[in-house]
């Protein structure tokens, strides 16, 4: 038998013991808060935040577009859009399938959100799905705690006043697939017109807001936060009213209309169509759609007005006669007879008046635009002197426009030919240079400019952007030869006879001008022999375009404006009519304001 | 009436200090951990700790005796009170441990902690030990162990079935079994070890596993021990503040006013916080080892403190080691101070059968 003593001693002994293990595990304890709560304080502080501190990157509004009296043009509307955590991507199928009767994802979306989650970015939050729409968001609200870690924010997205008037100008907005900074993934960048020319003013600069959320995903407050600086607003030369009034006449017709402010250079309208809908594109365009409208045959993705190309016709006629008197001191009253044609060399020109215009003048070949009396003017002009003479009304070089993509054209010289063609000039090309067909192509914005030099005569630089101050250089014409050929542009229109007599404007202020007609393709000798077609009778695509190319009021002129309607024949019929509505819309409305 | 005064006179005041201190670390806790939710959680909590050391009082004015001579009783009527919890209780938190009165849910399981230590001290001071290598008489103690142990393990309750085991082990070796003894049970436990790994759930394996790598299953079992981990060093020196612990306030802490309120304690007071608990856990502990020696040969009081302590002591060690990491997360609340319910009344009896022999060495010696 162990004694008590014995007995206490062992007591003692292993209550030592056991007192020795509880000092141990205590020290194991302090050792190990030590190194949490002073030895990686840092680390664990940084991951508390982490767990909290949510970064949503602030993009900014952008610029607003106005036109010359502050109608907005391109503005900004709300866009709410359905945000999911970063950290819980692994959620985002599950959401989609269990959301299905209350929003919808689309292919394009998948696709989207697929190129959200892959592009990793400041934000810890991806965005699942633009563009919610009211019911929706009503009905998520309903619903939205069975959704933690989904949240709904709204941002501005670009969205165009008119869908389809000013998205050739104006342009439209899109992500930027090559950018390297990946730090702005949902970024709308410009990508044409003034919306890509202009886009560093109109991009403003981001911001972004620190959030403290909870283990829920749900957003308790604000912490800090930069604010996003919205992009510069912009004003236009634009009249918006004008371009939606001609875009109004231009139903079922391709083609262009530009309209100069002849005092200031500012672009008043710059309408191309067919068009395409620039808020879609700017909501990101389907590939088939865009594949659809690049194959299309009217080419709606083009700015005719200054991408496309034309052989401006007898508008040129005007640059031809002022070459005449300024360089060759030609005498308007000189008279050619007109026969129907004129031969030259081996060869028969005819006028486009199967009858000829008989005996007839200077500014009756103008206001009855007789071919035969500008073939007998060529044979006295150096096609070199004429071609240099035509830059200064920005014919075969850039108008210098604010917008990027202009196209500078055709005017033909002896140099011209031999480096293109590879062969020397005839003699007898000068005879179809000077009515404004054969190599010579021009763009309406162009055939405008030269309008808006000969109405104020001055070197017109066409503007887009709108700045309160613009003085140009006098061109070296001489006054009295620039009267003439605005009398005879008045005479063209206000004058019985006249090719656009019809389209004249009764009332104090006059519309002058010139038509023409820009041929496609030339008429063969058979054909001249068989009677020439009419323009109704030969393929669409193979008519004639009708032109229009003039300026108002007669006297201290405003407005100069081209009007091009593709494949309708000559300019009298389907131009001059278009450009004198747009005219007088113009001058009711806009000429004293 | 003058007698009770007598012995409130007598009582330990320091001590009883010490441990409403640590009570009361646990109500201001409790009140930044349920400060959004509903009141009543707190008052609730409030309620029972005020209940809890009223018992305390009431149980140290009791003399050792009384406890001594009446120890296999107790023992016994929990033991009915076990049965009928384990076999006709509510389930709660996933196991039948509950037993309903009048409205209040308790655990016979907590209280039966108590009376297992009580019934061993009283046997190992009536048979002491003869011969060490006299394994038959072993048997009762094992059986009032293992009983109990069964019966929680029943319903299932891995973590207080656990405990036990550890405390009554404790036990056996301060009662002075010899090393073969432990060398023996330890062989037994190795060899049965594989055939209890597969008796555990899939969670607790889980838990048992994550313990070693949390990194592994951030998302899964590992995710409360590294939020946990996350807001105790967040806290730093001297923590967030009061009500202002981000990681406890904003749910990336569970169960943060139960098991978790120790890393809830690291988030708001920091290391100065954690260092204070701590060492008022090892000042009560060192008290309670001070009065135990004091009782020299008194077999049954020595032992009975001991136990009681080492419940204690062990019982909040392994919670602050399961929150920050050192342990796996077995459901063990932190004694005092975590939300109360049937163990922190336990605590209490435990506290008050102390201060009652603390009282029996100022009168009788």
């Amino acid at each position: 038998m162990i004694d008590r003593k014995d007995n206490s001693q062992l007591l003692r002994k292993r209550s030592f013991v056991l007192g020795s293990l509880k000092t141990l595990f205590t020290l194991i304890v302090f050792g190990k808060l030590y190194h949490l709560q002073i030895l990686d304080k840092l680390k664990y502080g940084k991951l508390s935040d982490l767990n909290r501190i949510k970064v949503k990157i602030l993009y900014p509004e952008r610029g607003i577009i106005y036109d010359l009296y502050n109608n907005p043009i391109a503005l900004n509307k709300a866009d709410f859009q359905l945000n999911i955590f970063r950290e819980k991507a692994d959620l985002i199928n599950d959401y989609i399938s269990s959301l299905s009767n209350v929003i919808k994802f689309s292919e394009q979306d998948l696709a989207d959100l697929k190129e959200n989650i892959k592009n990793k970015d400041l934000s810890d939050f991806i965005i699942m799905k633009k563009n919610l729409d009211w019911s929706q968001l009503e009905r998520f609200e309903l619903i939205s705690n069975n959704f933690p870690f989904l949240i709904i924010n709204q941002e501005r997205a670009r969205s165009y006043k008119n869908n389809f008037i000013f998205s050739h100008v104006i342009g439209y907005v899109g992500y930027r697939k090559d950018l390297k900074d990946k730090k702005l993934n949902n970024l709308k960048f410009g990508i044409s017109g003034i919306e890509k020319l202009f886009d560093k003013k109109l991009l403003g600069k981001d911001g972004w807001i620190k959030l403290e959320t909870n283990s829920k995903g749900r957003i308790k407050k604000e912490l800090n936060k930069k604010i996003s600086i919205p992009g510069e607003n912009l004003k236009t030369n634009l009249i918006a009213p004008i371009q939606e009034y001609a875009y109004s006449l231009f139903k079922d017709i391709n083609g262009a209309v530009v309209m100069i402010d002849c005092r200031n250079g500012g672009v008043n309208c710059l309408l191309s169509t067919p068009s395409f809908n620039n808020n879609e594109f700017s909501d990101g365009v389907t590939a088939e759609k865009w594949k659809l409208l690049v194959n299309n045959e009217s080419k709606p993705l083009l700015n005719r007005c200054i991408a496309g190309l034309y052989a401006p016709g007898s508008t040129f006629k005007l640059i031809t006669a002022l070459y005449v008197l300024e360089h060759l001191n030609f005498n308007p009253n000189t008279k050619y007879f007109c026969s129907g044609f004129t031969e030259f060399g081996d060869r028969k020109f005819h006028c486009w008046k199967e009858e000829g215009h008989g005996l007839i003048d200077l500014k009756g070949a103008i206001k009855k635009s007789c071919d035969c009396y500008f073939y007998n003017l060529a044979k006295l002009i150096n096609v070199d002197s004429l071609s240099e003479f035509s830059k200064n009304f920005s014919l075969g070089v850039s108008t210098r426009i604010d917008i990027p993509n202009e196209l500078i054209g055709i005017m033909p010289n002896r140099k011209w030919k031999k480096k293109n063609k590879g062969e020397r000039w005839q003699k007898g090309e000068t005879l179809i240079t000077v009515i404004g067909q054969g190599f010579m192509l021009a763009t309406p914005l162009q055939i405008t400019n030269m309008t808006a030099t000969l109405a104020s005569g001055k070197k017109i630089k066409p503007k887009i952007l709108y700045s309160p101050d613009n003085i140009f250089e006098n061109t070296e014409v001489s006054m009295k030869n620039l009267t003439f050929v605005r009398n005879a542009m008045y005479s063209v229109v206000n004058e019985y006879e006249g090719t656009a007599y019809s389209s004249r404007i009764s009332g104090k202020y006059k519309l002058v001008g010139k038509t023409g007609t820009s041929q496609v393709r030339k008429i063969s000798k058979e054909e001249r022999e068989l009677g020439v077609l009419k323009n109704e009778e030969i393929v669409y695509k193979l008519r004639d375009h009708s032109i229009f190319t003039g300026f108002a009021p007669h006297k201290n002129p405003k407005f100069a404006i081209t009007v091009i309607a593709e494949h309708m024949g000559s300019g009298s019929k389907v131009a001059a009519p278009i450009a004198k509505k747009v005219m007088k819309f113009s001058l009711k409305n806009f000429l004293k304001k | 009436m003058n007698e009770i005064f007598l012995k409130l006179k007598n009582l330990n005041w320091l001590y009883f200090f010490l441990v409403s201190f640590l009570s009361f670390v646990g109500i201001v806790m409790i009140y930044s951990a349920t400060s959004a939710m509903e009141m009543n959680i707190f008052f609730n909590h409030i309620t029972k700790v005020f209940f809890g050391l009223i018992i305390m009082i009431i149980v140290s004015l009791i003399d050792m005796d009384f406890w001594k001579k009446n120890a296999f009783y107790f023992y016994l009527i929990f033991l009915i009170l076990l049965v009928w919890a384990s076999f006709y209780g509510h389930i709660g938190k996933g196991s039948r441990r509950w037993i309903e009165i009048s409205g209040f849910y308790f655990q016979p399981s907590e209280f039966m902690k108590i009376f297992i230590i009580l019934s061993l001290a009283k046997f190992f001071d009536e048979k002491k030990i003869k011969d060490p290598s006299d394994y038959f008489f072993l048997v009762l103690p094992i059986l009032i162990v293992l009983l109990p142990v069964g019966l929680i393990l029943r319903q299932p309750d891995l973590g207080t079935a656990a405990i036990i085991l550890f405390i009554c082990f404790l036990i056996f070796f301060i009662a002075g079994l010899s090393w073969k003894f432990f060398a023996s049970i330890g062989f037994v436990m190795l060899m049965i070890a594989p055939y209890l790994w597969s008796l555990l759930k899939n969670y607790q394996k889980q838990r048992i596993l994550t313990l070693f790598n949390p990194e592994n299953d951030p998302l899964g079992s590992g995710y409360h021990i590294i939020q946990s981990q996350i807001a105790i060093g967040s806290g730093g020196v001297f923590g967030k503040g009061w009500m202002k612990g981000t990681q406890s306030h904003l749910d990336f802490l569970p169960e943060k006013h139960t098991d978790f309120i120790f890393s809830m304690l690291g988030e708001e007071f920091g290391f100065l916080g954690t260092l204070s608990v701590v060492g008022l856990i090892i000042v009560i502990t060192s008290i309670t080892y001070n009065i135990a020696n004091k009782f020299n040969r008194d077999f049954f009081n020595r032992v009975l403190a001991y136990g009681l302590i080492s419940n204690f002591f062990f019982a909040a060690m392994i919670n602050m080691s399961m929150v920050i990491g050192l342990l796996p997360v077995v459901g063990l609340p932190l004694p005092l101070v975590s939300y109360g319910g049937s163990s922190m009344i336990t605590y209490f009896i435990g506290f008050g059968l102390i201060l009652s022999m603390d009282r029996k060495l100022k009168t009788n010696y």
